[in-house]
């Protein structure tokens, strides 16, 4: 034995309180501070109160000297295989997430996901991906995630909760039910058969938050077979739409942007363009991109198919409204004429209405061509009939155990309080949600999944289209794959990855296929092909009665939609897709009734025509509260007045409203509006008629990007801002842009000569490398996907909702988006705005020390660490696009934590260690008190150019993909060497000449990016209908 | 005695009373040796508080950032760089006053030179706080200075009209400073003369940089205020000629005009002039200086306000007359819709500094209201109010609606603490003055002996007898006088 040496008893006894002595540093108060005497009557305190004076005055001086904390980088002693510190590697996996699938790559810098890219080998999503799958990756490092799996609340260990829940399941009374989402994975298909086998009476009840369930039915109905078909819009010469915003949040909106923008890009030398017709009632983005668009009420949805149906068989049309007749025509009229070309897509979750629009399609020609049976689609399998019935029987008793994965009922099911009674009656209740959401709260057993980039699985989002997930990371937290406990408890000797392995194995060509199948993310059988199935129509004839019964003419109805960035309520904890403004309402961290014009002059009292009123309303951010009656269901929420939403529909986003234990972000941002839902005994309506509203004295600020939407003023149309025109135009005035530009510029040289001479000073030449950028305005829709994109490449802050109130936004590239026309119904445009790189850049001359300045490669570059903050070339950019770090948004100031209570929580979070570790380390993170702005992913451009240099060869386009640019589904935007003639960027600048225009051409900034206007589909105007004439 | 110093009868006399030289003396130091009123003390701690609060404010902005301000992504100026250009505006008039007056040889301006001068000074101090504490790392403000450093060969952009700015104020403050101090230097060695006790003589003394009243020293004061005086005259001129580069160089409509040199000049001694009033009906009262500060110095300046004000509303009708001629839909809708609209967000502000700058001066073409005490401090009030909007003017209502309609910003309202900073620097600029009116010469003790035969009110009716003889008689007499 040791020989043991001591002080006193407590150190020879190891007392409690001996041991809790030794860790006290400090054992005496400070003898004036001590908590019952004050300064005044201590001992000494004259002496004790300069003895503090010196400390804290050193103490200051010490913090506030020039030195900053040094945080230590230790180097591997082994260096890791395939792990080379500031070299990044790219892993081929699947973004999952309630049935939404995206083949990705996840880009891992040292061990850790940074970044996800779209997989160019997908040939579903092709290398685009959607916001939510861009900001999938700050899920993984979120603070609110399950961090070990917990009985009751009470931490465990897998092996205690394996044990209780197999205790627990034996001796069972009731079945046991396996609640998922859509499940897009073969294997875990399998598993899952696996398990209920186990389990006999037990079954797997498919619940999806925003159900397609009406759609599944019919197609159950007129196709005997209850799946989704895969659509080709890029077939579809006619495209209708009633109600479903396929680019933005139907479906799959990645594949589907993909194919429209194949349909909308246009081709100079012969111009022609798919047309979209759009029915809707409330606006969406994809009603913004629409050529056409016109607004009904919600509960007319299935009425206009009805009509739609018997405009396109010749029939009489049976509508009331004069304008949405003349859009039925329209309508039916664009789809005879491309039969065998045209495609009819409906947003609604009524199986009648969808049967009548599988009628339309068959009448068009459709099934075949652009609806494909021959690749079913797997991403949307739930049934709303099937969840009311497990409500029921859990109120019922007869549910003895709940299994949950991915479904989120308690806040999602319209009737949360009886799934709640049903959930406290179910004795085994399991969750394998990744986070303490609203179900998972209510569960007896947690088992946190991984997140899917520390996961092994697969996904078939569309027959014989594969795609396959990889971990990227070791797991964070004690968490397990649910799979893996699912085989465990189903008495399986494997584990899940063993499981994958041996499921695709023979499939895939033994461990070889399956590793390349790995390396690749995606894998495809045979190849792609188009077939058709039979229709039946016995059930069409009811359908459209019912659909037209279901028309309401009077009352105010409210509709219930998705916005683009939150979905379901899924986004609602990720700071990025909070931040994410709206598209079309270009709010955030907020939902709010969407109200039109005419609506607002009724009930709000206030006139969007008179331009004070109008300036009132935006200007200020506290909007005037609602309160908005459903039945027995009541909501109060603010107000925004969006123009091209239908007079009589009060619209609001689901997905807010979630609980604080989700996330920072979540906290506070909006309310429930699922309640407003109801169910009819077949399927869950996401619209409701009789609804009454009425103005509260209350007013709440909502944080909008974007105060003014319209580009033209009284002083006169900001064309040089923005530049659109009509399909006719375009074809009867191929070069009116180039004209109208070449006509501004004469004075000054014209096009060619601008350069030269709209200036007095000299000119130089520009050798070597001039990086250009082009956004086509024609394909971008506006999702959004770019902006978080380049959130997460150039670690943009996140500011919350009282700083993007105050227009403290940071996001280097924003999607503006503007109106035109008629105020009731107008045209939208987006246009994506970055740093334009002038190469005679306003912001360069009027900094007083040179922080920012031109590099040889024309970019606009700026030096963090020589900005000085006088703000004033913010101030002279005539885009806005600089952005100022009003506070610490990412600590990354000498005063750590010094901003508790001046930038919000969520920012706050954002600098927890967990989530920085998102953070790009090619990018500098920026302090307090300097300008920043998009730098052309600057990172990027320096690898690609080193890539070249190594390979001693000149550089190529495929060296350098920006972060937008990548991650854009509809490839709107080009960039690349504007010096090199066989450029991407060259090339797309000459094919589009007539098109291609640049913001505020006339400043003589010379930007270096350009845009290419928009053409909608549509016949010449009037000014040039008039001109043909004379 | 030449004729040259006899002045017409027509004028009123610049000192009032039968002033002998002691008596000036003994007048204008008095306030100095004597025990400060208890007026005095208010007025002095309040200003100290507002400074305190000032530093406060600041102290939030440094540490926790410019956040703690509500300019935004559009807005990036807003109320620091008003104040600035407010602060330099009324910086103008002391100057103005000493150098080009000098020049002119308006004797009237030795009534009011040495306090314009002080407040000048005072007031560019308090100008300077904005540029400085307006920078997001104000910690790194030396990056402006242009000193050969080891970076290489950084060095500032000359480019900049923000750099110009820190020449322009720089060298307007050390020669305003100098023009002062210089002047200060004879009216020092009086009240040294007159000190009691030793600490007093000891700090006069060296103030008085030894001082002896020798013809030598007087010959080499006035030529150093002469070469000053030539010195500052342009200076007057280009300070506020350069910081209206700051806008008229950018691109921004609103911003981006050529009247803006001299217009920004005509208000700075507009306002320059407004505040020397505001200050001097108010010490001329406090220190009992009725005689030196006269109504005729009131009105004379009145007369300045008048005329400035008048180019300045000429300034601005012409900018919303190009506004409309230029047919720049940019440019019309910041002239005709942000500003001259009146419901527009920032309507309000055009029109209020329409009324306090162009129209309520022109009730100085009356001559009853140039010689109303009360009219005059009111107005001088109301001229700084609106001197004050036209800069919030320029520079938020350009900017809070400039080329992109996506990114016009949300209404602009100050927090608390841009609102105490400047109020800040009026208790700087307030505490500088009380403590100038309590230790220094208010007035310029020298020039007022200077001028006292041939403008105080006793010798100009000694003069009167004699004038009312005959003119050759007369012409005998001045010369015997």
């Amino acid at each position: 034995m040791e020989k043991k040496y001591w002080q006193s008893f407590g150190a020879l006894n190891q007392s409690d309180a001996y041991q809790k002595d030794v860790q006290n540093e400090f054992k005496e108060d400070i003898p004036a501070l001590s908590e019952d005497s004050n300064l005044l009557e201590a001992k000494t305190p004259r002496r004790d109160f300069l003895k503090y004076l010196g400390f804290s005055t050193a103490a200051a001086a010490v913090a506030a000297s020039c030195e900053m904390p040094v945080k230590k980088a230790i180097p591997f002693v082994n260096k890791p295989e395939n792990i080379t510190p500031g070299v990044a590697n790219y892993y081929a996996t699947t973004y999952v997430q309630d049935g939404d699938v995206v083949s990705v790559l996840a880009k891992v810098r040292d061990g850790r996901p940074i970044k996800i890219e779209g997989n160019d080998l997908s040939s579903i999503n092709g290398g685009g991906t959607s916001a939510r799958a861009q900001a999938s990756v700050l899920d993984l490092y979120d603070t609110a995630r399950l961090r070990f799996p917990s009985i009751e609340g009470k931490e465990v260990t897998f092996e205690a909760v394996d044990k209780a829940v197999a205790e627990a399941m034996s001796g069972l009374t009731g079945s046991v039910v396996l609640l998922t989402s859509s499940i897009v994975s073969p294997s875990t298909k399998a598993v899952i058969a696996q398990f209920l086998a186990k389990y006999p009476g037990s079954k797997h009840v498919t619940y999806d938050a925003v159900s397609y369930s009406g759609m599944l039915d019919a197609n159950l109905a007129t196709y005997g077979k209850r799946v989704l078909p895969s659509y080709h819009f890029e077939k579809a010469k006619t495209i209708v739409s009633l109600g479903a915003d396929f680019l933005g949040t139907w479906l799959s909106p990645v594949e589907f942007s993909k194919q429209y923008a194949a349909g909308k890009r246009i081709n100079e030398k012969d111009p022609s363009m798919s047309k979209h017709i759009h029915f809707e009632s409330v606006a969406t983005i994809t009603g913004s991109n629409a050529d056409e668009k016109y607004t009904h009420r919600p509960s007319e949805t299935g009425a206009i198919a009805a009509a739609l149906l018997a405009a396109v068989r010749g029939e009489a049309v049976n509508v009331a409204d004069e304008k949405l007749k003349k859009g039925i025509a329209a309508a039916a009229k664009a789809l005879n004429d491309q039969k065998g070309a045209a495609l009819v897509v409906c947003g609604s979750n009524d199986p009648s209405v969808q049967i009548v629009v599988n009628a339309i399609n068959e009448a068009v020609g459709a099934n075949g061509t652009t609806i494909n049976w021959a690749h079913t689609s797997n991403i949307r399998s739930g049934n709303d009939a099937e969840m009311a019935q497990l409500v029921k029987d859990m109120n019922a008793g007869s549910v003895g155990a709940l299994l949950v994965y991915g479904a989120n009922p308690a806040y999602n099911w319209y009737d949360v309080p009886s799934f709640v009674a049903g959930l406290k009656k179910v004795k085994v209740s399991i969750s394998f949600n990744t986070k303490l959401d609203e179900t998972t709260e209510l569960c007896r057993f947690s088992l946190p999944d991984h997140h899917y980039l520390e996961s092994w699985g697969d996904a078939e989002p569309k027959t014989n289209y594969f795609s396959f997930i990889q971990p990227t990371i070791h797991p964070l937290f004690k968490t397990r794959q649910w799979q893996d406990s699912l085989l465990k408890w189903s008495g399986a000797t494997v584990d899940y990855v063993s499981f994958l392995k041996q499921f695709w194995g023979a499939k895939v060509g033994g461990e070889a296929g399956w590793n390349a199948a790995l390396e690749k993310g995606v894998w495809q059988p045979e190849a792609a092909s188009v077939s058709s199935t039979a229709f039946n129509g016995a059930a069409v004839a009811a359908a459209v009665d019912t659909a037209r019964a279901a028309a309401k003419k009077d009352g105010l109805e409210v509709v219930l939609y998705q916005k683009v960035g939150i979905g379901e309520g899924q986004g609602a904890s990720n700071p990025w897709l909070q931040e994410l403004p709206d598209p079309v309402s270009r709010a955030t961290w907020d939902n709010y009734f969407v109200i039109s014009p005419a609506l607002a002059k009724t009930l709000l009292g206030i006139d969007l025509s008179n331009g004070g009123q109008a300036d009132a309303y935006e200007v200020n951010p506290p909007k005037k509260v609602i309160e908005v009656k459903v039945g027995n269901q009541t909501l109060s929420l603010p107000t925004l007045i969006i123009p091209g939403t239908d007079p009589n529909t009060i619209a609001v986003a689901v997905g807010y409203g979630r609980s604080a234990k989700t996330g920072k972000a979540a906290e506070g941002a909006g309310k429930n509006a699922y309640p407003l839902a109801s169910f009819n005994g077949t399927f869950v309506a996401y619209h409701a008629a009789n609804a009454t509203a009425t103005l509260t004295k209350d007013k709440y600020p909502v944080a909008l990007t974007q105060t003014h939407f319209r580009y033209d003023t009284e002083q006169g149309n900001r064309t040089e801002v923005m530049k659109e025109l009509t399909l006719g135009d375009f074809k009867k005035h191929p070069s009116e842009i180039y004209d109208e530009r070449a006509k501004e510029l004469e004075p000054w040289g014209g096009i060619e000569k601008f350069e030269s001479d709209g200036t007095i000073y000299p000119v130089f030449d520009r050798p070597g490398i001039k990086w250009g950028m082009s956004v086509d305005l024609n394909t971008c829709t506006g999702c959004g996907a770019c902006v978080v994109a380049c959130n997460a490449e150039n670690n943009i802050p996140v500011v919350g909702k009282t700083e993007v109130m105050r227009g403290h936004e940071m996001h280097w590239l924003r999607i503006d988006k503007y109106y035109s026309g008629d105020l009731d119904n107008p045209q939208v445009v987006f246009q994506p705005l970055m740093c334009q790189h002038c190469d005679n850049a306003p912001c360069e001359n009027v900094c007083p020390v040179a922080a920012t300045n031109h590099s040889s490669e024309g970019l606009n570059q700026m030096t963090y660490n020589r900005c000085i903050g006088t703000r004033y070339c913010a101030n002279n950019c005539p885009y806005k696009v600089r952005r100022f770090n009003w506070s610490d948004y990412t600590g990354s100031d000498s005063f750590a934590n010094n901003q508790e209570g001046i930038i919000s929580d969520v920012t706050m979070d954002m600098q927890d260690d967990l989530t920085r570790m998102v953070l790009n380390p090619d990018v500098t993170v920026r302090s307090r008190g300097v300008i920043e702005k998009c730098s052309f992913c600057v990172q990027r451009l320096q690898e690609g150019k080193l890539k070249a240099k190594k390979e001693s060869r000149p550089l190529e386009d495929s060296d350098v993909k920006v972060a937008c640019q990548q991650a854009c589904p509809t490839n709107a935007i080009v960039f690349g060497n504007a010096n090199n003639k066989e450029s991407a960027i060259t090339m797309t600048r000459m094919d589009n000449k007539l098109r291609t225009f640049f913001s505020l051409e006339m400043l003589h900034v010379l930007p270096n990016v350009n845009y290419m206007a928009k053409v909608r589909n549509l016949p010449a105007s009037e000014k040039h209908k008039a001109e043909a004439h004379s | 005695m030449s004729l040259l110093k006899y002045e017409s009868q027509l004028r009123e006399p610049l000192v009032n009373g039968n002033k002998t030289y002691a008596q000036v003396t003994e007048d204008i130091v008095r306030p100095i040796e004597a025990k400060p009123s208890k007026l005095w003390y208010i007025g002095f701690y309040i200003s100290v508080a507002l400074l305190m609060f000032g530093v406060y404010s600041v102290y939030r902005e440094v540490t926790y950032g410019i956040g703690q301000w509500n300019l935004n992504k559009t807005i990036g100026w807003g109320w620091d760089i008003t104040n600035f250009v407010w602060w330099v505006g009324i910086g103008h008039a002391g100057t103005l006053i000493s150098a080009i007056l000098l020049l002119f040889r308006q004797g009237w301006r030795t009534g009011v030179n040495r306090a314009a001068e002080a407040m000048t000074i005072f007031a560019v101090m308090c100008a300077g706080q904005f540029p400085i504490f307006h920078m997001g790392r104000v910690w790194m403000a030396f990056f402006v200075l242009p000193y050969p450093n080891s970076r290489g060969p950084l060095w500032v952009n000359f480019n900049s009209p923000l750099l110009w700015d820190v020449f322009a104020i720089s060298t307007y403050f050390t020669v305003s400073l100098l023009f002062w101090y210089s002047g200060l230097i004879p009216d020092f060695a009086t009240v040294r003369d007159r000190a009691f006790t030793k600490l007093r003589k000891r700090l006069y003394g060296i103030a008085s940089f030894g001082w002896t009243g020798s013809t030598k020293h007087w010959q080499r004061h006035e030529s150093l205020s002469l070469v000053l005086a030539g010195l500052s005259t342009p200076l007057v001129l280009s300070v506020h000629t350069i910081v209206s580069f700051d806008f008229a160089t950018s691109v921004i409509p609103g911003w981006h005009t050529t009247i803006f040199p001299p217009y920004f000049v005509a208000g700075a001694i507009f306002s320059g002039f407004a505040m020397v009033q505001s200050l001097m009906v108010v010490v001329r009262k406090v220190f009992a200086l009725e005689d030196y500060i006269t109504i005729g110095h009131i009105e004379a300046m009145n007369k300045v306000i008048v005329l400035t004000g008048s180019i300045v509303g000429i300034a601005y009708l012409t900018e919303l007359f190009m506004g409309w001629y230029s047919q720049n839909k940019y440019e019309g809708y910041t002239f005709w819709y942000s500003r001259a609209y009146l419901f527009s967000p920032y309507g309000w502000s055009y029109w209020g500094m329409m009324a306090c700058n162009v129209l309520s001066p022109q009730i100085f073409w009356f001559r009853k209201m140039r010689r109303n005490l009360f009219v005059t401090f009111f107005m001088s009030v109301l001229v700084n109010i609106g001197m004050w909007f036209e800069r919030f003017v320029i520079i938020v209502t350009s900017l809070y609606r400039d080329y992109l309609p996506s990114s016009w910003s949300v209404y602009y309202s100050p927090t608390v603490w841009e609102i105490g900073f400047y109020m800040g620097t009026f208790g700087l600029f307030f505490t500088c003055f009380f403590l100038f009116a309590k230790y220094f010469p208010t007035i310029a003790i020298a020039e007022i002996k200077y001028v006292l035969k041939t403008t105080g009110e006793s010798y100009k009716a000694d003069m009167t007898a004699i004038e009312k003889e005959s003119a050759s008689d007369f012409a005998h007499k001045v010369h015997a006088h």
